[in-house]
């Protein structure tokens, strides 16, 4: 994968895609920014990304009060629907967090195969994965806010 | 109260105005009670009153009140209850159970206020009980629509089977009149290159057969067919039924956008197909029926590395990354504006989805969850395809597409990340057509409009780039399509030159009469309901009447097709077969009466 990705940037170098590091996929999130008219302004994507950071804010927020309450089935929607458009946008590491997220919620172990009936264990992998997923969520937005000028 | 001229006829003051009458006991209680007090009980009224320490005038101990105020009068005093002197009221309190009042009346203080209590409660009861008749109104209202919802899908299901057996019986023909031919090849020898002359003969001489057994798969799904009832159940045999043709797409596609044919000529490419074939069925002496059993499914060189595709995002990407320009996205070339709907609740999925949609030509309409999707295709929505996340409030994907598909069959394809094998047969089984991965990418959306949208494409190659089909252009792609299924069949198409088709032909005429038939039992079906009329978009609305039918169900088929295509494991082997099978012969049955013209 990484040889593909260095392919990538290679072909793509004169557009000056930025160096996002491990915390972006960059050809997913290429697609997006092909989608913008002018890029210089990059509107589109610009939106969608910053729309995303104040989605995921208000996520883990979510995340905190229902962690607090010990709901594991809000837990579990909160992570699918965070790890969905994190995906999209190619935040893979992250999504990979909410996905855990999502399965944990679920009384699931973290690949999804298989049961833990046990709500505290399931609580308190959902603690730590949010708390990874938030450290996830800045690393890129970092990365993001410096892409769009923004720091 | 007593002042209100209004009511003087009802109730006032005394003459003297040291007390009050009530004139009419029954309007007292009816009109005025309730307008100042929470019940519209005279007897509380009264009780109230004493426990304000008011006593009735008995009328026989002062004679001149009774005439006075009529005989149901009741007059009701108080020492400090007076006409013009208000503040007198003050002095009039609820007797405290402190005998701070007359003692007189102290034992009879406690019944009167359980008596109070228990009146309460019966009101509190008569309002609770009018809820519950509410609520139970409310009920019936609802179990009504249910049934009749009920009733309703019963008669889609039935609807839906009528069409099926239509569908059995036709493929039988074909299967027969199938064997009839390919028995005729296979008894002339292996095949030989200039059949020509064998064939016209012994094609006349086929009906003499006489161990005419149908095809075991078609024996399968009719057992099948017998088995199964229910809407699910049909809905995923129909996905897997068209199996065959679908796996041929690829081949057709790379062909039709890849050459420059006149449409003259197009019948003629398929002969490329055509060699492509031997080399996945040896020539030999098979039993002529079905070649392309699922066994040979493996080696065909196009059909299942789109699955691969499909599943494997890293190798998409990789493709991605090698294919990514901006020019390889250009208008697909639709004939008309694909309408899509995109049900999805996360805004950011949303966005992008759209956006790409938009970047692919098509208009784009989006629904927040699967209510909202559901009241957008009741409403009158048509759209030509439905992208549909599965996890959403309120209502999810499954259901939603569950209930969609009761009354419409715009192709959907399912949005999600849950792509494990038994959540993509429940899809399937709800009636989903296809699954795209999530996270998509522009390619693998492109794919899939492509895909199910085929039938929307104008044949690049053709010149006109007018909107409203053309129907060169539209005869020309489905000859491609066709003539992409057909050569499967092997048997006839491979072998045969073009020129030999003449001596096939003669079957032709009784093959169209089935079909007229199914068309007429299918739209019938369809229009008992409100469906979306898949039939008459298709590009076939141009043709003659008694082909109108083929390149929908060609369509349909290819459609659900690729449902088998996916990661999920295919429904059971031999229906599958059997749906191969179908799938071989229609096409070639239908490539012919194309060919003649």
């Amino acid at each position: 994968m990484p040889a593909q990705y260095s392919d990538a940037r290679s072909e793509e170098g004169s557009t000056g895609m930025p160096e996002f590091g491990d915390s972006i996929d960059l050809a997913t999130f290429e697609q997006i920014l092909e989608m913008d008219d002018d890029e210089d302004e990059r509107e589109f994507s610009k939106s969608i990304v910053y729309d995303f950071f104040s989605q995921a804010e208000t996520t883990f927020e979510k995340m905190d009060s229902n962690l607090e309450s010990k709901d594991l089935d809000q837990l579990s929607a909160l992570g699918h629907f965070l790890k969905g458009s994190s995906a999209t946008l190619g935040l893979t590491k992250l999504k990979d967090s909410c996905e855990k997220i999502q399965h944990y919620g679920a009384h699931k172990d973290e690949t999804g195969a298989n049961v833990i009936s046990d709500d505290n264990v399931c609580l308190k992998a959902c603690g730590k994965l949010i708390k990874q997923a938030k450290e996830e969520f800045r690393e890129a937005e970092k990365a993001l806010r410096k892409f769009y000028h923004d720091e | 109260m007593l002042e209100d001229p209004s009511y003087s006829a009802v109730v006032r003051w005394g003459d003297d105005g040291d007390s009050f009458v009530v004139l009419e006991n029954e309007k007292f209680t009816k009109h005025i009670l309730p307008k100042h007090f929470k019940h519209s009980n005279f007897a509380s009224f009264v009780r109230q009153l004493n426990k304000y320490d008011f006593h009735k005038v008995r009328q026989n101990n002062e004679d001149g009140q009774q005439s006075q105020y009529g005989p149901n009068a009741w007059e009701f005093k108080h020492p400090e209850f007076k006409a013009n002197s208000k503040d007198t009221l003050d002095n009039i309190r609820r007797k405290a159970p402190a005998p701070r009042k007359q003692g007189q009346l102290s034992d009879e203080q406690i019944p009167i206020q359980q008596i109070d209590l228990m009146n309460q409660q019966m009101v509190a009861q008569a309002q609770q009980i009018q809820m519950l008749e509410a609520s139970n109104h409310e009920l019936r209202i609802n179990h009504q629509s249910v049934v009749q919802e009920l009733l309703r899908l019963h008669r889609t299901v039935v609807n839906h089977d009528k069409v099926m057996q239509d569908v059995m019986k036709y493929l039988n023909g074909v299967d027969a009149q199938q064997r009839r031919s390919s028995r005729v090849v296979f008894n002339t020898g292996e095949p030989i290159p200039n059949g020509n002359t064998n064939l016209t003969p012994s094609s006349n001489g086929a009906p003499q057969i006489d161990d005419d057994v149908p095809a075991s798969p078609l024996q399968h799904a009719q057992q099948l067919m017998t088995e199964y009832n229910t809407d699910a159940q049909m809905n995923s045999h129909f996905a897997g039924f068209e199996q065959m043709a679908n796996s041929f797409v690829p081949g057709g596609q790379m062909r039709g956008s890849g050459s420059a044919q006149s449409s003259g000529s197009m019948g003629y490419s398929k002969m490329s197909d055509g060699q492509l074939e031997q080399i996945v069925y040896p020539t030999g002496g098979t039993n002529g029926i079905d070649p392309t059993y699922s066994d040979h499914l493996p080696n065909i060189p196009y059909g299942m590395p789109a699955v691969g595709e499909k599943i494997d995002a890293g190798d998409l990407r990789a493709k991605y990354a090698d294919t990514r320009k901006k020019s390889n996205y250009a208008d697909p070339g639709w004939g008309r504006t694909p309408r899509v709907l995109l049900v999805e609740d996360d805004p950011t999925c949303r966005q992008i989805g759209t956006k790409f949609l938009y970047s692919f030509s098509c208009t784009v309409d989006t629904a927040f969850d699967g209510l909202e999707a559901v009241s957008k295709i009741q409403e009158g929505g048509k759209y030509d395809l439905i992208l549909m996340d599965i996890i959403m409030p309120n209502l999810d994907g499954v259901s939603a597409c569950h209930i969609i598909r009761q009354f419409d069959r715009t192709p959907i394809v399912a949005m999600t990340s849950n792509i494990r094998s038994d959540d993509i047969q429940m899809y399937f089984q709800h009636g989903m057509d296809d699954v795209l991965p999530k996270p998509f990418t522009r390619k693998s959306l492109l794919d899939m409009l492509e895909k199910h949208l085929l039938h929307l494409k104008k044949n690049s190659m053709e010149p006109p780039p007018t909107i409203g089909i053309n129907p060169s252009v539209t005869q020309s792609s489905l000859r491609d399509d066709l003539s992409a299924a057909a050569s499967p069949a092997g048997s006839n198409g491979t072998w045969n030159s073009p020129s030999q088709y003449s001596g096939v032909s003669p079957v032709n005429p009784s093959i169209s009469i089935p079909y007229g038939n199914y068309m007429d039992t299918n739209q019938q079906a369809y229009n008992s309901n409100p469906t979306t009329p898949i039939v008459a978009r298709g590009p076939g609305l141009q043709m003659p009447p008694g082909q109108v039918g083929m390149p929908n169900m060609n369509q349909q088929h290819r459609r659900n097709a690729s449902d088998m295509m996916g990661p999920g494991p295919p429904i059971d082997n031999a229906a599958v077969k059997k749906q191969r099978m179908s799938g071989n012969f229609q096409p070639g049955s239908m490539a012919a009466p194309m060919r003649q013209q």
